[in-house]
C-alpha cells in the first residue's frame, strides 16, 4: 500500500524533458498552473489536457506512473465532483431533480483541473532529480539572498526531504509489518480505533527519523559540508536552445489560455 | 616509520556521561597500512573513529593527522578532507537521489572546479565498480552497492586515510565481500591508509595490524599479523565454550 506513494520520486531518463534546465521547468510549471486556472470552458480544458499529454509523451513517463500520482488524491477529487454535482444551479437533467447539466459539466471540469494540476507538477519531480530541482530553485531565488533569506539552507532542506521520502516509506512499511506480526490491527474498527492503532507506528518512526537525521548530519560534516559558501556544482546550469524553445512554447500556451478565457471558451 | 595519525594520551567523555569513553588512548597509524579495529559494543570503537576526522575532539590529550592538530578549528575542513569516513548505515550517509550526484557532494563542498569534479566522480565510481550505476537512484541498489557508492563518495574527496565504521554490519554475505574486497584493493593497489572497524574476524585476516578495544582503552600493545590467526582461533574457541 505504501509502495504506491510516488511523491517526489524521480524517474531517470534521457529525453528532452529530462534534459531541460531545471529553472526552465520550474518556470514552465508556474506558467502551466497559471494557464490551467485560466481555463473555464471546454476549449480551455482541451488545450491544457493536450499540452499535458504532449509533455508526458515527450518525457516518456508511463501513464501508469502518472495515474499512481493521482491515486492518493482520488478521494478529494471524488468529493469535489460530488459537491459540484449537487450544489450547482441550472437546468435539472430530469424535471424535479437536484442534479443539473451545469453541475455535471462543472464536476467534470473540476476533476480535470485537479488531475491536471497534479500531473503537471508531478511531471516536474518525475523528470528532474531533486538536486537539479534545488539547484534550479536556488538559482531562481538567488536575488533573495540579498535580503538575507537563507536560500541555500532552504533548498538543501527540501532536497534532503525529497531524498528521504522513499527511505522513510520503506521504514514505515517495516514497522507496520513488525506490528502486524505481533497482532496489531490497522484495517478494522472505527476511525478513532484505527487512528489510535497508528500511534505505535508513529513513535518508532519519529525516533528513527531523528536518529537518521543525526547520523546524516555527521556524515555530511565528514564530507566537508559547511553551508553554501564556496560550494561549486558538478553540473553547471546553462540555458540552451531547447530551453529557449520550451519557454517560447510556454509563453504561447499562456497567451492561448488568456485568449480562450477572454472569449469564454 | 611514517605515522599519519597519532593519538597521544587521548581522554574523552560524552557530555552527560559519567564514564569516560576513551581513557588515555595512545596509538599511531602508519601511512599506507591497513588497520583493523575490533571490540565489543560500547568499547569506544566509533568514538575512536570520530576522533580521527575531528567530528569529536579530545577532552584531554592530542590527536594529529598529517601533523595537523584536530582541535585546531581553523583546520577542521583540511583534516576532514584528508580523513574520509564511511559509516554503518548506507541509507543515512547518501545525500542525493542519483548515484553520481551523491559522489559529487564532497568535492562540491570543497569548491572543486566542475570539470575536475566530473573526472573525480567517474574515477571514483570506476574504482569501486559502480560506474554503470551512476544514473541509478541509490534507494533501489542493494546494501553492498550502496555502501560502495558511499565509499566512492569519500574517494572523490581524495583523502589520504579512509576510516570505515562497521561498514559491513548491515550487509548480507555477498555485500560484505564486495565491500571488503573494495577496501582491501584501495589499500593494496592505491596505497591508501585504511582504518577498518568491524565485528567480523574474517574481515581482519589480511590486515597489517589489529587494534582491540576493551573497556574503553586499548588492550595491550597493538597486535601484528602473526598474532591475528592466534586471536581468531582464540575467539573461536571462546565462542565454542560459550555455546
Amino acid at each position: 500500500m505504501l509502495k504506491d506513494i510516488t511523491l517526489g520520486q524521480y524517474f531517470p531518463g534521457n529525453t528532452v524533458v529530462h534534459k531541460l534546465d531545471p529553472r526552465t521547468k520550474i518556470l514552465l510549471v508556474i506558467v502551466y498552473i497559471v494557464g490551467l486556472f485560466q481555463a473555464n470552458g471546454w476549449a480551455g480544458y482541451a488545450a491544457v489536457t493536450g499540452f499535458t499529454c504532449l509533455c508526458t509523451a515527450l518525457s516518456k513517463i508511463r501513464p501508469s506512473a502518472m495515474f499512481k500520482g493521482v491515486k492518493p488524491m482520488l478521494f478529494i477529487i471524488a468529493l469535489t465532483a460530488l459537491l459540484n454535482i449537487f450544489y450547482t444551479q441550472g437546468t435539472p437533467i430530469l424535471p424535479g431533480w437536484i442534479i443539473t447539466w451545469e453541475g455535471i459539466a462543472r464536476a467534470v471540469q473540476m476533476m480535470l483541473r485537479i488531475v491536471l494540476l497534479i500531473s503537471g507538477t508531478f511531471l516536474l519531480t518525475y523528470t528532474t532529480s531533486p538536486i537539479a530541482l534545488t539547484d534550479g530553485l536556488e538559482l531562481l531565488l538567488n536575488p533573495l539572498k540579498k535580503l538575507k533569506v537563507p536560500v541555500h539552507e532552504m533548498t538543501m532542506m527540501m532536497s534532503m526531504a525529497l531524498r528521504f521520502i522513499p527511505t522513510l516509506i520503506s521504514e514505515t512499511d517495516k514497522i507496520m509489518s513488525a506490528q502486524k506480526a505481533r497482532g496489531a490491527d490497522f484495517e478494522t474498527g472505527s476511525l478513532v480505533k484505527r487512528a489510535k492503532a497508528l500511534l505505535p507506528i508513529l513513535v518508532p518512526l519519529f525516533v528513527s527519523a531523528f536518529k537518521r537525521a543525526d547520523e546524516l548530519a555527521v556524515a555530511m560534516e565528514s564530507r566537508c559540508y559547511h553551508g553554501g559558501e564556496g560550494r561549486t556544482r558538478m553540473k553547471q546550469l546553462r540555458y540552451q536552445t531547447r530551453d529557449r524553445i520550451a519557454l517560447a512554447v510556454g509563453t504561447v500556451f499562456l497567451a492561448l489560455m488568456f485568449v480562450l478565457k477572454r472569449f469564454g471558451l | 616509520m611514517n605515522p599519519i595519525i597519532v593519538f597521544d594520551n587521548v581522554h574523552f567523555t560524552y557530555p552527560g556521561d559519567e564514564l569516560e569513553s576513551l581513557c588515555g588512548v595512545s596509538l599511531s597509524i602508519e601511512k599506507g597500512s591497513f588497520v583493523a579495529v575490533l571490540g565489543h559494543n560500547g568499547s569506544g570503537k566509533s568514538t575512536l573513529a570520530k576522533h580521527m576526522n575531528a567530528i569529536l575532539v579530545p577532552d584531554e590529550g592530542r590527536i594529529t593527522v598529517c601533523g595537523t592538530d584536530t582541535a585546531d578549528e581553523e583546520k577542521v575542513l583540511d583534516v576532514r578532507r584528508r580523513v574520509g569516513m564511511v559509516f554503518q548505515n548506507p541509507d543515512n550517509q547518501i545525500v542525493a537521489n542519483v548515484v553520481e550526484e551523491d559522489v559529487a557532494f564532497a568535492p562540491e563542498n570543497l569548491g572543486v572546479e566542475p570539470a575536475e569534479i566530473r573526472r573525480r566522480v567517474d574515477a571514483a565510481l570506476r574504482l569501486v565498480g559502480m560506474y554503470e550505476y551512476r544514473l541509478h537512484a541509490p534507494h533501489l541498489l542493494s546494501g553492498g552497492q550502496k555502501q560502495r557508492v558511499a565509499i566512492a563518495g569519500i574517494i572523490a574527496m581524495q583523502p589520504e586515510i579512509i576510516v570505515l565504521d562497521e561498514p559491513t554490519a548491515m550487509l548480507d554475505p555477498q555485500g560484505r565481500k564486495e565491500v571488503v574486497d573494495t577496501v582491501y584493493s584501495l589499500c593494496r593497489a592505491k596505497g591508501m591508509t585504511v582504518v577498518f572497524i568491524t565485528h567480523h574476524m574474517d574481515e581482519c585476516i589480511d590486515a597489517d595490524r589489529l587494534i582491540v578495544m576493551a573497556g574503553m582503552e586499548l588492550e595491550g600493545e597493538p597486535l601484528g599479523v602473526s598474532d591475528c590467526a592466534e586471536l581468531i582461533a582464540d575467539s573461536l574457541s571462546k565462542e565454542r565454550s560459550v555455546s
